[in-house]
């Protein structure tokens, strides 16, 4: 505690800090030493999460599916239980339709059913089975852990890219992906424009990020050019 | 951060996309091959036909429906109950205490600070910078342990390494005010706000 209470006089950043720092320093701290770092592997297990899909809508998706099927058959069961007429279908009846499958239903709806069943099955296997990461990196931070969407780091990327080349904001492009980060350029037509000038500048403001994992910048000038821009 | 299951989401989803593909596969083929409808109708009609004398086997004495009805009706319920409880771990895990320890002082008591204080003071102080479109703060419970989650959107162009370092300060300067180092997870996202918002140009 008292540690960081010190770091803060050093730095002295904000009069606030400094302010907050005689408090922390006046109350005996409750147990803590944030010299030793024993929050890594937490770190580790946050960012871990936080970069990879919770599945948390394909798990409701499929639970009000099951529990809207369950009602179903609870209610014809419930009202067959009891003896009287049923809802929609009898489980007895349902059972005998079922066995003699192929006939009684038209073979096109029997297929068309089965694609849609096949289709919404390969929904869910995928997104169990999958990895599911999501588009963000991971920013190497002292004190925090950091995630950073990866829009945010290409407009980022953009916006320096656009100051590198001199050209308006329109005229650059950036996509990045967990491996890869593409600029598209088009250039000012007159305006001679290195690729490499955009590449280096590009690849300084990434290094600063110090993303994890860092990707590799590719640089595409358009072959035509943006007249008046 | 939050308390989701994902293990078991994976483990749920899986069973249930598997089955579902199944049963899929099945229909069509029983649409296009004929002879997976005669294996189909021989099969099914045996395990309905067992279904069917065990239902006979366990009717009241007396009464001419099965018990084993009320048995499914329970199982039911029993399987949407399990379905409601997996609703209810999603995206579970808010915390209202930072802190809850013993102060080891002369007065008997506890030392509680709410997640409040952290949530109020970091969104006071991000509210006013100009490159951040929106930003909140929220108290998790991980792994035991109370956490603060701080989501910041920044406008375009601005860098996020720059964002998080002085957000970063921000969550120093809160430990020094609380006494304890918290766990922080600092996400920079981009939202509706930040996409269509005006980008900033001083700096």
């Amino acid at each position: 505690m008292s540690a960081a209470a010190e770091r803060h006089y050093d730095d002295a950043a904000s009069p606030e800090a400094a302010a907050t720092g005689t408090q922390a320093a006046a109350v005996p701290g409750p147990g803590a030493d944030p010299g030793a770092r024993p929050d890594s592997a937490l770190t580790e297990r946050v960012l871990a999460r936080e970069t990879t899909s919770s599945r948390a809508s394909a798990a409701v998706i499929a639970a009000v599916l099951v529990i809207g099927l369950c009602v179903y058959a609870l209610l014809e069961t419930a009202v067959r239980a009891v003896g009287q007429p049923p809802w929609l279908i009898d489980p007895q009846t349902a059972a005998e339709k079922a066995i003699a499958l192929p006939a009684g239903v038209s073979p096109l709806l029997l297929g068309v059913s089965g694609a849609v069943l096949c289709a919404a099955g390969l929904f869910f296997f995928l997104n169990a089975v999958l990895p599911g990461r999501r588009a963000r990196h991971v920013l190497a931070d002292p004190r925090a852990a950091v995630v950073v969407d990866d829009e945010v780091i290409a407009s980022a990327l953009a916006r320096r890219a656009r100051l590198a080349a001199n050209v308006t904001q329109e005229q650059v492009m950036v996509v990045v992906s967990r491996r890869q980060v593409i600029v598209n350029v088009r250039p000012t037509s007159g305006v001679p424009l290195r690729a490499t000038d955009v590449q280096a500048a590009v690849e300084a403001e990434l290094r600063d990020m110090a993303l994890s994992p860092l990707p590799e910048v590719r640089v595409n000038l358009a072959s035509s050019g943006v007249i008046g821009a | 951060m939050n308390g989701t299951p994902r293990v078991l989401n994976r483990i749920l989803i899986g069973i249930l996309g598997a089955k579902l593909l199944v049963i899929g596969a099945l229909l069509i083929l029983l649409a296009t091959v004929p002879a997976v409808g005669r294996w189909w109708q021989a099969w099914s009609a045996g395990i309905w036909g067992a279904a069917r004398g065990l239902f006979d086997r366990t009717r009241f004495p007396g009464g001419t429906e099965s018990w084993l009805w009320i048995v499914m009706v329970l199982l039911l319920l029993l399987v949407i109950g399990v379905m409601v409880a997996w609703l209810a771990q999603q995206g579970k895990g808010r915390a209202n205490l930072l802190v809850a320890e013993d102060d080891a002082g002369d007065v008997a008591g506890n030392v509680r600070i709410g997640g409040g204080v952290a949530e109020q003071a970091l969104r006071a102080a991000l509210a006013d910078r100009p490159d951040l479109a929106g930003a909140t703060v929220a108290t998790y419970e991980f792994a035991g342990e109370p956490a603060l989650r701080i989501r910041v959107q920044p406008r375009q162009g601005v860098a996020p390494h720059i964002l998080a370092a002085e957000v970063s300060a921000l969550v120093e300067a809160l430990d020094a005010v609380i006494g304890k180092r918290t766990p922080v997870l600092i996400h920079i996202g981009s939202g509706a706000r930040s996409r269509f918002g005006r980008a900033e140009r001083v700096r």
